[in-house]
């Protein structure tokens, strides 16, 4: 049962030039959050159209499932997506996920939903080759959906409540999974204490994202001395609210994976490693220390496709990166 | 906002360029027409600053600080 006020409309097309009026679109066509698929989506997410998600208390925000389920419908979701978008709701408006500041801010913050678990395969989640870009119907949309909900709900529309001098593409959708079949790796969730059949999303805001290319280097250490090069060329801001906890995100490619693959170096390896170096002093303006407060803030993943000997820093905005369990969904009887 | 809905007397200072956002907070927190005091744009961090610059933009803002508790322009 949905509560949400109705509005009728003589055709398609009359619907979405009054949604794009009314701003409640990322300009891009939706899908009509019809009351039935609405309510598909909460029931296969086992949720109450009023359980509350999250909030935003400087925006006087609180976003509900059915909020949620409807911007997820306009995203193109899927139902069986929902339980994922509900997760990554719920990771966004954490408290230390900072939703005000990470979507309000001058720098046009974006959020990387990145999904671990069984989920992931299930629904087809992309996490090799193209997994940041388009073509993906599960990436694109859990991802589109997030920020139809950042912007409908939590009201961060461009000249309102965000502010970003240029914003970024990332903003229209950025999900992807982690490739958990590339090694032994201890997946991103595992790591971060849930159990490896427990499906998870982990929201990630990020300042930018900068690509880091090493076609030279044949070593683990090799990889990581770039990585942290730069990292530290880059800059990694601390702050006193967020404490010791800061974190980045550091997505491995295939090409560089093999590396760490060979030299058995673990996700522990890579994280001790690459600590003591993007935390050595500064020697220069371009070469400064990063303030992230321990080893395990480096959040390490693999993902992309073969060829480019390239791995991605997600440097990060003013918030933790929050990893949210996937509830089951309750008609999959998982 | 909220330290003036708990009875203590206050001043909102943001910089020049976060005063769309901040009129925006103000509406939808029932106060559109809230007062702030805008000061030029920090072209580095705050989190950062020295306590000179501090003590440099505290001597502009402290007038016009006081002027917006006591009422007088």
């Amino acid at each position: 049962m949905t509560t949400a006020a109705r509005h009728a409309y003589e055709s398609h097309d009359a619907l979405l030039d009054d949604y794009f009026e009314r701003g409640w679109t990322d300009g891009l066509p939706i899908v009509a959050p019809t009351p039935e698929k609405v309510g598909a989506f909460l029931e296969h997410a086992g949720l109450a159209g009023h359980e509350v998600l999250g909030a935003v208390p400087t925006r006087e925000v609180t976003c509900t499932a059915e909020q949620a389920a409807a911007n997820a419908v306009m995203a193109g979701c899927r139902p069986e997506y929902f339980p994922v978008v509900a997760a990554a709701v719920r990771a966004h408006l954490h408290p230390k996920g900072n939703s005000h500041s990470t979507t309000g801010t001058l720098s046009g913050a974006a959020q990387a939903v990145i999904v671990n678990g069984p989920i992931r395969n299930e629904l087809e989640v992309a996490s090799q080759a193209g997994c940041f870009g388009p073509g993906f119907r599960a990436n694109a949309t859990i991802g589109r959906a997030l920020r139809l909900v950042i912007r409908n709900v939590c009201r961060a529309i461009p000249g309102f409540l965000d502010r970003a001098s240029f914003s970024t593409p990332a903003r229209y959708s950025f999900c992807f999974g982690e490739n958990e079949e590339a090694s032994d790796w201890v997946p991103l969730h595992v790591q971060r204490g849930l159990a490896p059949e427990q499906s998870a999303v982990t929201v990630h805001s990020l300042m930018k994202m900068v690509e880091a290319t090493d076609f030279i280097s044949r070593t683990a250490e090799g990889v990581c001395d770039t990585l942290a090069r730069e990292i530290r060329f880059n800059g990694i801001a601390g702050d006193s609210w967020l404490g010791e906890d800061g974190n980045v995100v550091i997505v491995i490619g295939h090409e560089h994976h093999r590396f760490f693959r060979a030299q058995g170096w673990s996700k522990v390896d890579v994280q001790q490693y690459l600590w003591s170096r993007i935390t050595a002093p500064a020697t220069s303006a371009t070469d400064r220390m990063a303030r992230i407060g321990r080893p395990e803030g480096i959040l390490v993943v693999a993902a992309g496709g073969a060829g480019m000997a390239a791995s991605w820093l997600l440097l990060p905005h003013l918030a933790l990166a929050i990893t949210e369990p996937v509830a089951s969904p309750p008609r999959l009887g998982k | 906002m909220e330290l003036e809905w708990a009875g203590v007397p206050s001043v909102a200072i943001v910089h020049e360029e976060m005063r769309g956002s901040a009129e925006a907070i103000a509406r939808v927190s029932g106060c559109p027409d809230y007062e702030f005091i805008a000061a030029d744009y920090p072209w580095t961090p705050t989190a950062i600053w020295s306590k000179e610059e501090c003590l440099d933009l505290a001597e502009i803002m402290a007038p016009k600080v006081l002027a917006a508790l006591t009422g007088r322009s």
